[in-house]
């Protein structure tokens, strides 16, 4: 199977494989353009509409749980806010008096005055074409307006919550009768018109429209995908408090996934609305937000091709595939004369099927059909070895642009920060000051409060009492994104990278605080959001290359296939990238060889050299020996001791806090 | 009716039905304590189980409310009853566990939960196929015993369901405390890792946390039947809603705030059918849900649970 697959690609190998993909969407496109011509049969053309937009749904649903990471069991509930948003204002269902304050919208196209045996009444008319925009931006309004609330929770309440959402909204429309007639379902919708032409009953206009939209929402998908907001999104899909630390506004950044989701659905909602001229709370329940999942599934979480192949095939196995094997099996049944093969129905089996589908891809493909991310393959021997690796402190790194500080300034100025955790006094009453450009250790036995100490100064820990101070401004209580804007980017002590993503994108994620391109920016990319994107991964680049060898050949590789010293070395680059001036390392050499730990001293060491500040956890006393200038002792949460390290080395306290009573006396002897 | 005893009559309704939502809350609450997982499957094995304990009194002669029985014969049969659907929806929920979710329990993310989705929609469309979309008569051999009290009526039925979901809550509660597995159940619950190399045999912990969950939901299923004198393929998706919510009230991960999560919707939505209205009964309760969860995540008997991560 494979050698013909591969003797069938030969000839198109040769062909670049931009060029290559080029073609085979202007195939696609012309397919897609040609489809009703060729195929005229009104029945299919309405399925592959519907098929649009599932698509469409699917693609918006991608954004949610594919890009971010959120589960939402309740999208329908968006679909059915669009929906009825056009129903009700194109409908006859909701008619105020007439008063002369409507002169001017009905100047404008969007109501008429009508008539029907009494007082003048108002009928809104409000056009397709405004509709979808207009009905993307209520739908996500309603997705902030739900989710400000709901999306500090953990993942897995959310899914609940939004469950209940999607079950709360049909309930409102079945039980708002003035509004939308209730069960019985909104009639007398209006279809769209173009210029005075209505769309009337036939498919294949709906279908063009269709196709249209979801050509739309794979391109906001795809430059959403690839951009500064993109990324964000994975990074808190990977590790939501790695995404926060490295500078991603999480709330922010899944509102607006959040809403942009809800958008897809709500200008879907229009479009399916228009085309079925009605609307009941059947169309928009818990199966059809199920079904919405079951397609992202197939074709791959986080998969923009994915999504549309597998709306595709399950519309298709809805419409085409079930119905033909039912009739083609009672055919049969027929000919032979069996019963129940005359009797079968396979149409009624299909939320069995989605339900199996959805079981069999999470135990046996949970990627997808076609998965979201395609990496290249491990480097071989020969790859790794192209050039020796290089030995000491970066060269070149003044080329990313390390600002020399002021001497004399302080970088950071801990006092009396304390942190109790119930009864457990983490820390109490510690002070600590790093000056510009200088190099501090903690150091202390397990469980002495250095990691606390850390997550206190970038956020992700509240400190009870005390003040921290970052080049003269408070910096305690702030979100550990706004730390990290501050200048203070860290490392963490057990790796905390977003493993499935590439080297690259782990240090462009570490910018995301120093760029600025927007939703808006990206989609349309606009030349600033396409030279600021540019420009960011040359600087990416840049650091990666300081690690020279180590790196630079694995930057397309992801970081789960990494090893442990190349890891801490991903992180080290994706702390850099944020242009710090103070980093924070949480044991940065911890399970390194001798060999690596030396290495990634004098990096650390040339770092410093550049006038960066530097905060160090450290165990290695000979690391903390060759860096730091001054070091802070940690014992049970309180400072033990502090000075030059070969003072600290031969302080009383310190050594019966780390040795016990018996081994210090032994030392003295 | 007087306001007054209308508001005693919708209690006694409220407690019927809070003692149903209690008995499926604790599955949510055993293994989501255990797991971290929204057994989304447990919605539809609550169903599966109303149709076991149908058919179950069907095979015991039973036919709709036409056969009525008394004393020991009744005791009896409702005891055969609870005893085989329980047995089966255990084992189902075992399968699930064994079949399904173990092969996915080191995957990150929410595999897991999608796939529970998955199963409780397969469980939903196997029942629709193959029993069909109409309400199915439930056998209720019950005699129709009613007592007066202040112009309120309880029915004997109302008596049974207290008394099963008082007995079977006081066993889990007993099992839970002092019995060896239920040590290692509320082990593993805390630190899997720790109660792993303490010797705790963590699958088997699991597995017990399924099994008395999912037999719980079947009990929960026959009380259904018996109350309602129906059941379809359609009651596991408000019913789960309703007691996941109470699951969540009380404190999710926590067998006493299950119970006390189960009473109080079960009460809400009693009095709220009554003086809001039926059609927004879950309207108001969703947004109980969303409530509590936004300002008091841990619950009504919970305390914030420490970070696993």
């Amino acid at each position: 199977m494979s050698a013909v697959t591969a003797a069938l690609a030969r000839p198109f190998a040769a062909i670049p494989a931009r060029q290559r993909r080029a073609i085979g969407l202007a195939l696609l496109i012309l397919a897609v353009l040609l489809f009703p011509v060729v195929h005229n049969n009104d029945a299919d053309i309405d399925s592959m509409a519907n098929a649009a937009a599932y698509a469409m749904l699917a693609l918006g649903l991608n954004i949610v749980v594919g890009f971010a990471g959120l589960l939402d069991l309740g999208y329908a509930a968006f679909f059915a806010i669009g929906a009825y948003f056009y129903g009700i204002f194109t409908s006859f269902q909701v008619m105020p008096a007439w008063s002369p304050l409507w002169d001017p919208v009905a100047a404008l196209g969007l109501v008429q005055k009508i008539n029907q045996g009494g007082p003048d009444l108002v009928h809104f008319t409000l056009s397709f074409w405004l509709a979808v925009p207009l009905a993307a931006l209520v739908a996500a309004c309603c997705g902030v307006a739900f989710g400000a609330p709901t999306l500090r929770l953990r993942g897995d309440y959310l899914a609940i919550v939004t469950l209940g959402f999607g079950e709360i909204v049909p309930i409102v429309a079945r039980n708002t009768d003035w509004l939308t007639n209730g069960a019985a379902g909104l009639n007398g919708v209006q279809p769209p018109r173009l210029f005075g032409w209505s769309f009337g009953i036939g498919a294949t206009p709906y279908y063009y429209t269709g196709m249209a939209l979801v050509a739309l929402g794979i391109f906001i998908s795809v430059r959403l995908r690839d951009s500064r907001i993109g990324r964000a999104w994975m990074a808190i899909r990977e590790d939501e408090t790695a995404a926060g630390a490295m500078g991603v506004n999480r709330v922010r950044m899944k509102l607006l996934a959040f809403a942009t989701g809800a958008s897809f659905a709500g200008a879907t909602g229009v479009f399916y609305v228009s085309k079925l001229q009605t609307a009941t709370p059947e169309m928009f329940g818990f199966p059809v937000s199920t079904m919405v999942l079951v397609m992202v599934v197939l074709g791959g979480m986080g998969s923009v091709w994915g999504v549309v192949l597998g709306a595709a095939l399950l519309q298709l196995l809805q419409s085409w595939f079930l119905p033909d094997l039912t009739s083609w099996t009672q055919a049969l049944g027929g000919a032979l004369g069996v019963g129940w093969m005359q009797k079968v129905d396979f149409t009624q089996a299909v939320e069995l099927i989605f339900g199996v589908v959805l079981v069999g891809m999470m135990l046996f493909r949970r990627e997808g059909l076609i998965p979201a991310t395609r990496r290249p393959p491990a480097l071989s021997f020969e790859a790794q070895h192209v050039s020796g690796v290089q030995r000491g402190g970066f060269v070149g790194a003044e080329r990313i642009g390390i600002r020399r500080p002021e001497p004399g300034g302080l970088a950071l100025e801990v006092k009396g920060v304390s942190v109790h955790f119930g009864g457990l006094r983490a820390l109490e009453k510690v002070d600590l000051v790093v000056p510009a450009g200088g190099v501090v250790a903690v150091i202390g036995p397990n469980g002495s409060g250095k990691s606390t100490l850390f997550n206190i100064i970038t956020g992700l820990v509240a400190a009870q009492e005390g003040s921290i101070r970052f080049e003269g401004k408070e910096i305690l209580g702030l979100p550990p994104h706004e730390i990290l804007s501050c200048g203070i980017a860290r490392t963490f002590q057990n790796i905390r990278l977003f493993p499935t993503l590439s080297v690259l994108e782990n240090v462009l994620i570490g910018q995301h605080a120093r760029l600025s391109t927007g939703p808006v920016g990206a989609v349309l990319g606009t030349p600033g959001a396409r030279a600021e994107e540019r420009a960011a991964v040359n600087y990416a680049s840049e650091i990666i290359e300081l690690f020279g060898n180590r790196l630079t050949p694995r930057a397309q590789q992801s970081v789960a296939g990494l090893s442990y010293a190349n890891r801490r070395r991903v992180e080290l680059a994706r702390a850099l990238a944020s242009r710090p001036r103070l980093l924070l390392l949480d044991e940065p050499t911890a399970g390194m060889n001798p060999a690596e730990t030396l290495e990634l001293a004098e990096q650390i060491k040339s770092l410093h050299a550049l006038g960066l500040s530097i905060l160090l956890i450290e165990h290695k006393l000979d690391v903390v020996t060759r860096l730091a200038e001054n070091v802070i002792v940690l014992d049970h949460g309180e400072k033990i001791a502090e000075g030059p390290p070969e003072v600290v080395r031969r302080d009383e306290q310190v050594l019966s806090a780390y040795l016990g009573r018996a081994a210090r006396e032994a030392a003295n002897a | 009716m007087t306001t007054a005893s209308l508001l005693l009559q919708q209690l006694i309704n409220g407690l019927s039905l809070g003692a149903m939502y209690a008995l499926l809350a604790l599955g949510f609450t055993l293994v989501y304590g255990i797991l971290e997982l929204i057994n989304f499957a447990h919605f539809n094995v609550f169903m599966v189980g109303t149709f076991i304990a149908m058919w179950t009194l069907e095979g015991l002669g039973l036919s709709g409310q036409s056969v009525i029985l008394h004393g020991p014969a009744l005791i009896a049969v409702l005891a055969a009853g609870f005893a085989v659907t329980m047995v089966v929806t255990g084992v189902l929920g075992v399968g699930i566990e064994r079949f399904v979710l173990r092969p996915l329990r080191d995957v990150k993310g929410p595999a897991a939960m999608i796939t529970t989705i998955g199963v409780s929609y397969v469980l939903f469309n196997v029942i629709l196929l193959f029993v069909g979309a109409g309400s199915q008569n439930f056998p209720n051999p019950m005699p129709q015993a009613r007592f007066n009290i202040a112009g309120a009526v309880i029915e004997l039925r109302e008596v049974l369901i207290w008394v099963v979901a008082i007995v079977l809550m006081l066993a889990l509660t007993f099992f839970v405390q002092s019995t060896k597995i239920g040590r290692a159940m509320r082990a593993t619950a805390q630190d899997p890792e720790a109660a792993r190399m303490m010797g705790v045999e963590v699958d088997r912990v699991i597995m017990t946390a399924f099994f008395l969950g999912s037999a719980l939901a079947g009990a929960g299923g026959m009380v259904f039947g018996l109350y309602y004198n129906y059941t379809s393929f359609i009651v596991g998706f408000t019913a789960g809603l309703r007691a996941f919510t109470a699951a969540v009230l009380g404190g999710i991960g926590n067998v006493p705030g299950a119970m006390l999560g189960g009473i109080v919707i079960g009460l809400i939505e009693a009095l709220g059918s009554q003086f809001v209205g039926a059609s927004w009964a879950d309207v108001v309760i969703f947004s109980i849900l969303v409530l509590v969860l936004v300002f008091r995540p841990a619950g009504l008997l919970g305390r914030v649970a420490p970070n696993k991560s």
